[in-house]
């Protein structure tokens, strides 16, 4: 038993790999669906009133999928990379790590491990609202939807670091999650700052819609800082963590 | 490469305005056992904490000469999820040591339940898992605070089986409430009140060292009243009590008593049916340094 084989059972025994994938993969079978029978669903639930709705498109599918993903699957995230970040909630587990491992390797599988399955998940995800698009509506333009994928999976593996990070600060898990949340809500509304967004995490989230129309998005600097920062997130969550008594 | 496992001179450790540790000099021969007691909040899993590397003291110097230290906690927790062999195989692994998890695991009493997830042990279980997980692999420190306390007589004398069986192999520290435990598997011993330590050294000089006051019980037949009575007009006797056909008697020096206390007992025609020493426990002691 090692301890990347720990973090593997720990994602599959908990069942948190699966609470992922359900989330991804829910909002990946539903984008298309909702956008496909969207003016069927109006008519149903409208009583009479005339809503007009737009024709159902690939990109309104792939938006739909991304709106719900992204809001219940950053939470669904944060939770779960918090339950493994977040080591020493219980002192005595962390006791028994801290005296066997240094925090590098303590942190590392941890970090690949939950990384790894939050991309995986989103990628399922991303993959179904594709494949249901294609079959439903019409296929999505492929080179964007991959762009725009790889991106996302950029700025949810900045969510992870950002976990880890505060994890090294807050002790208990749902405060771990809970405030990483709020920062990258705290990092959205700053984005709101107009020469500001370009250069935030949360513009990354902005080039799915565009890059799936086919338009033009300037994510080059975002992605630089996103990387930076996710890197500066887990350096400064070992160099905090390593400090830090049990 | 020194004796001395572990060397700490001047260990302080403060929490806010709370001084958990102070000014704490310990030197623990290599081989040896040593027993931590004293009261709850001394500041025994705070120094065991210091040792172990997982609490910075706020001043002092200590140096561990071990290269492998195992700690187990005075309430031991794991993954629930995990089996009790995985947990001691993650330790044998992360030891980097050869070893076998179901040797220890069948030493501690768990191989019945080697396969079982730890989820639904007791804490008398956890706290053997620990021991079976701290002692896998051989470690040169084993730092154990209170490993018998959640356990069965059964359990406890298992663990004090395994700790003397690990004497000379491993230096061992164990911080324990239980007196008798540490009388039975400790070379040398550290009392610790409020922080500092009231002694450090042997057993033996503890319990020699501290009996300023000698006392001899006295049984006789019949009731002790007369025989109290007596040696209450007696001045070289300092204290003296009684209880049905017992009597304790204490003076100034075991010379004077050992020279006062039999003619005296002559001329009160008293019938003695046995005179010893009254020897001091390591509780009295403990009670006595720690007041």
């Amino acid at each position: 038993m090692s301890l990347w084989r720990l973090e593997t059972f720990r994602l599959f025994r908990t069942h948190r790999i699966w609470i992922l994938l359900a989330v991804f993969a829910s909002f990946g079978a539903l984008g298309p669906l909702t956008a496909r029978f969207l003016p069927e669903i109006v008519d149903a639930v409208g009583g009479g009133v005339e809503i007009a709705v737009p024709p159902p498109t690939p990109e309104l599918a792939m938006a739909g999928y991304l709106g719900n993903a992204l809001q219940i699957g950053i939470l669904a995230v944060a939770f779960v990379s918090a339950a493994a970040l977040a080591f020493d909630a219980k002192p005595e587990m962390a006791v028994y790590l801290r005296t066997r491992a240094s925090i590098r390797q303590i942190l590392t599988p941890r970090y690949v491990v939950n990384m790894a399955a939050t991309v995986l998940s989103f990628s399922i995800g991303t993959a179904i609202a594709y494949v249901g698009s294609t079959l439903l509506i019409d296929a999505p333009r492929l080179g964007g939807t991959i762009t725009a994928t790889l991106l996302l999976a950029v700025y949810l593996v900045f969510a992870v670091a950002l976990t880890g990070l505060t994890a090294s600060f807050v002790r208990s898990v749902p405060g771990t999650a809970l405030i990483t949340i709020a920062v990258l809500i705290v990092i959205g509304i700053i984005g709101l700052i107009p020469h500001v967004d370009p250069w935030l995490p949360s513009n990354l989230v902005g080039s799915f819609d565009a890059l799936i129309s086919g338009g033009e998005f300037d994510y080059w600097r975002s992605l630089v800082v996103t990387i930076v920062l996710s890197l500066g997130c887990v350096l400064a969550s070992v160099g905090l963590m390593g400090r830090r008594e049990a | 490469m020194t004796d001395d496992v572990v060397e700490a001179r001047g260990i302080t450790k403060r929490y806010g305005n709370t001084l958990a540790l102070d000014a704490v000099d310990l030197s623990v021969h290599r081989g040896s056992v040593y027993g931590l007691v004293g009261p709850n909040g001394a500041g025994k899993t705070t120094l065991l904490g210091v040792l172990a590397g997982i609490r910075t003291p706020s001043d002092g110097v200590f140096t561990v000469n071990a290269k492998r230290v195992a700690v187990l906690p005075d309430t031991p927790k794991f993954d629930p999820w995990m089996t009790a062999r995985e947990v001691v195989e993650l330790s044998l692994n992360l030891a980097m040591s050869e070893g076998n998890a179901d040797t220890v695991l069948d030493r501690t009493g768990l191989l019945d339940v080697a396969s079982r997830r730890v989820g639904g042990f007791s804490r008398g279980m956890l706290q053997r898992l620990g021991l079976a997980a701290a002692v896998v692999g051989n470690p040169d420190l084993l730092l154990l605070d209170e490993p018998a306390a959640a356990l069965d007589p059964a359990g406890r004398r298992e663990v004090l089986d395994m700790v003397s069986d690990l004497r000379g192999d491993s230096t061992i520290v164990f911080s324990s409430h239980i007196l008798d435990d540490v009388e039975q598997v400790c070379d040398a011993i550290g009392i610790l009140n409020k922080g500092r330590f009231v002694y450090d050294g042997t057993l033996e000089e503890l319990v020699r060292g501290s009996s300023r006051v000698p006392s001899y019980r006295i049984r006789v037949r019949g009731s002790g009243d007369r025989l109290v009575e007596a040696l209450q007009l007696c001045d070289w006797v300092t204290d003296v009590s009684g209880e049905g056909d017992t009597v304790i008697v204490s003076a100034g020096s075991t010379a004077v008593i050992e020279r006062e206390l039999v003619p005296c007992l002559a001329r009160v025609d008293a019938a003695v049916v046995s005179i010893a020493p009254v020897d001091r426990s390591l509780e009295d002691v403990f009670l006595e340094v720690t007041r």
